[in-house]
């Protein structure tokens, strides 16, 4: 039991670092119906910026400033250069585009930076206690408690600010709220800014635990899809109850099923996808989508 | 403009050529080299599956090295555990990894949208490891050793010939059905899927039915390639098979062209020589000009280099149209066709 809830709990620390890619991902997604592939490498070359920038000696909590803004205008540079030119076109040609961000990003950081890893500065402070039994860090609560706080923020600017019901109006009816005289464009472009910091915040939550690597957040976007998929591809909130939920089955389904074990583990929130395509293919919190023909 | 009154003889004169100059090249090239159009060839295969699946029906698979490590592992575990003559395995391969590809499409093909990207993305990934995990069968680390065809008595080349041929075959079938799929009926559907699904479905077209098919050749295909990959290496291991794999076949297929068949042989010949080239300057330089390649062919060439070619020439014909028609002197028109036809 002891170690059936310590499982649980490590789950839903590292399925809050999933939830918060997904809701990177479930962004765009909503603002332009794109996947971005990419979004995962974006988040790495962010992170190895604030890495840099602690090396040559800026404090982490300026650095971490300094590049989530700096992240902003990477998702912004992103979508100007090469995703507005043909957001519009065939899903299967922007899936292409967003897989060859996957790749630039990827070669990129291993230019630069190289392939050895490299130590991040840990967040959180290294404290823990043990509560009839089950192992508490702050480590855990501290990523928990980010996902809520972000997930509030988001979910107020959505629902109770001007600013949020344009981003959703632009989503869901350009046309229509380009005729009410809302710039649609640049209410996209904001929300590539916004969710490549988002996803910077994961690639920043999750740095200290696996070390910096160009290929760090691989593993973590196919479990951001995967959270995405469950959670359904319109809803945010979905999202990061999807994230959570993968979290928590990956860490209980690698330490039960003997088949799966530590080596793939990579295989539960893909069977897990699969599984909700047959069963419930717009997710759980999703809309199903309504065609007039 | 176009040819309407001697396609057939073109054509004929054409393949006929191109056949002359496959069947040629062991005469021409080194053998290391001959080993590497081999390659090119099984990649090739590959490519025209993602072509099948990305350019006449819209979706878009990220596994399709995934499916190739699952074809040279159904030929090679036959071949070292069953004994099985290597050739024999081929249909074998083809037929299993059609299967995995039905399993995999089955949840995944049944909505429109990007639901397959997705899910093979994971698959990609998973695939190295899975070989590894299941190494009673796979040999693990240390990989399989494969028995080395013989040529039969008749052949009249050595080993490495022989060994072209096989792969020449197997791309000579694939772009065979490819052809019979993409031409008439078959084809139109599948245009008319991905052009607009929903039309084609109120016309009675079912959309998860034939998006499978396809999605079986197209795996298919790929299990045929890798199963030659395997045949043609002698050796296989997890090495051979990372989850850059599948971007190295999305690359060719993008290059050459998505909806042409030359464009994936030109594509396969780009990735099998182009990271040579780059690993020995930055191991980081032969994925940046990927990246690069699939973002500036998608923003400024989406029909890859064969859809550049064929667009250059009709306006070179179109320019020396007008030309002609300035200079009020009939049209040659059978000279100008030659041109069009890819």
């Amino acid at each position: 039991m002891v170690l059936f809830l310590q499982l649980i709990l490590d789950g839903l620390a590292s399925g809050a670092i999933y939830g918060a890619l997904a809701l990177a991902l479930v962004l765009i997604y909503r603002a332009t119906h794109i996947v971005n592939f990419g979004q995962g490498e974006m988040a790495t070359f962010s992170a190895y910026l604030a890495w840099q920038l602690c090396e040559w000696g800026v404090p982490v909590a300026l650095s971490l400033l300094i590049v989530a803004i700096l992240s902003f205008g990477l998702g912004v540079g992103v979508f100007w250069l090469v995703v507005r030119p043909i957001y519009r076109a065939p899903s299967a040609t922007v899936a292409v585009l967003t897989l060859g961000l996957f790749v630039i990003f990827g070669a990129v950081c291993l230019w630069i930076w190289g392939a050895e890893q490299q130590q991040f500065p840990a967040i959180f402070p290294d404290m823990g206690w043990t509560l009839g039994g089950v192992r508490v860090t702050a480590n855990m609560l501290g990523l928990i408690a980010t996902l809520c706080v972000l997930a509030i923020i988001l979910a107020c600017v959505f629902r109770f600010t001007r600013f949020g019901l344009a981003m959703r109006a632009s989503a869901a009816e350009p046309e229509n709220s380009a005729l009410v005289g809302l710039r649609v464009e640049r209410m996209l472009t904001l929300g590539w800014g916004l969710a490549a910091v988002v996803g910077f915040l994961a690639a920043v939550l999750i740095a200290p635990h696996l070390f910096l690597s160009p290929s760090m957040m691989v593993p973590v976007l196919i479990y951001a899809l995967a959270s995405a998929t469950l959670g359904g591809w319109d809803s945010p909130m979905g999202a990061i109850a999807g994230g959570l939920m993968i979290g928590v089955a990956e860490s209980l389904g690698a330490t039960f099923l003997p088949f799966i074990g530590a080596e793939l583990r990579l295989c539960i929130p893909i069977a897990v996808a699969l599984v909700v395509l047959l069963a419930c293919p717009a997710g759980l919190f999703g809309r199903k989508a309504v065609i007039r023909v | 403009m176009s040819n309407l009154l001697q396609p057939k003889s073109h054509v004929i004169l054409g393949t006929v050529f191109l056949i002359a100059a496959f069947a040629a090249l062991p005469a021409l090239l080194s053998s290391f080299l001959l080993f590497q159009v081999s390659l090119v060839l099984t990649y090739a295969m590959a490519g025209l599956g993602l072509n099948l699946l990305l350019g006449f029906s819209g979706q878009v698979c990220l596994a399709q090295g995934a499916f190739f490590a699952c074809g040279a592992y159904t030929t090679a575990i036959l071949n070292t555990r069953y004994g099985i003559d290597p050739l024999l395995t081929l249909p074998i391969s083809t037929f299993v990894t059609a299967l995995v590809g039905v399993a995999i499409g089955l949840p995944a093909l049944r909505l429109p949208g990007l639901q397959l990207a997705i899910v093979t993305f994971g698959i990609a990934a998973i695939v190295p490891q899975l070989i590894l995990k299941l190494g009673d069968f796979t040999g693990g680390v240390t990989g399989l050793n494969m028995d080395v065809p013989v040529p039969p008595t008749w052949f009249f080349g050595d080993q490495e010939a022989w060994l072209y041929y096989l792969c020449a075959a197997g791309a000579g079938l694939c772009v065979l059905v490819m052809r019979r799929l993409v031409r008439g009926d078959t084809g139109r559907t599948l245009r008319a899927l991905r052009d607009n699904t929903l039309i084609a479905q109120s016309m009675g077209i079912d959309l998860t039915r034939t998006r499978l098919a396809v999605f079986a050749i197209s795996s298919g295909f790929a299990g045929l390639g890798g199963g030659l990959y395997a045949i043609l290496n002698g050796f296989i291991s997890p090495q051979s098979f990372l989850a850059s794999k599948s971007i190295d076949i999305l690359v060719g297929t993008i290059i050459g062209g998505a909806s042409s068949i030359s464009g994936a042989f030109i594509g396969a010949v780009f990735v099998v020589f182009v990271p040579d080239w780059a690993s020995e300057i930055s191991p980081a330089l032969g994925a940046l000009i990927y990246g690069l390649c699939l973002i500036g062919m998608m923003l400024l060439a989406r029909e890859g280099v064969v859809g550049l070619a064929i667009k250059g020439v009709r306006h070179l014909a179109a320019a020396r149209d007008l030309q002609q028609s300035k200079q009020r002197s009939p049209a040659p028109n059978a000279a100008i066709g030659e041109e069009i036809r890819p």
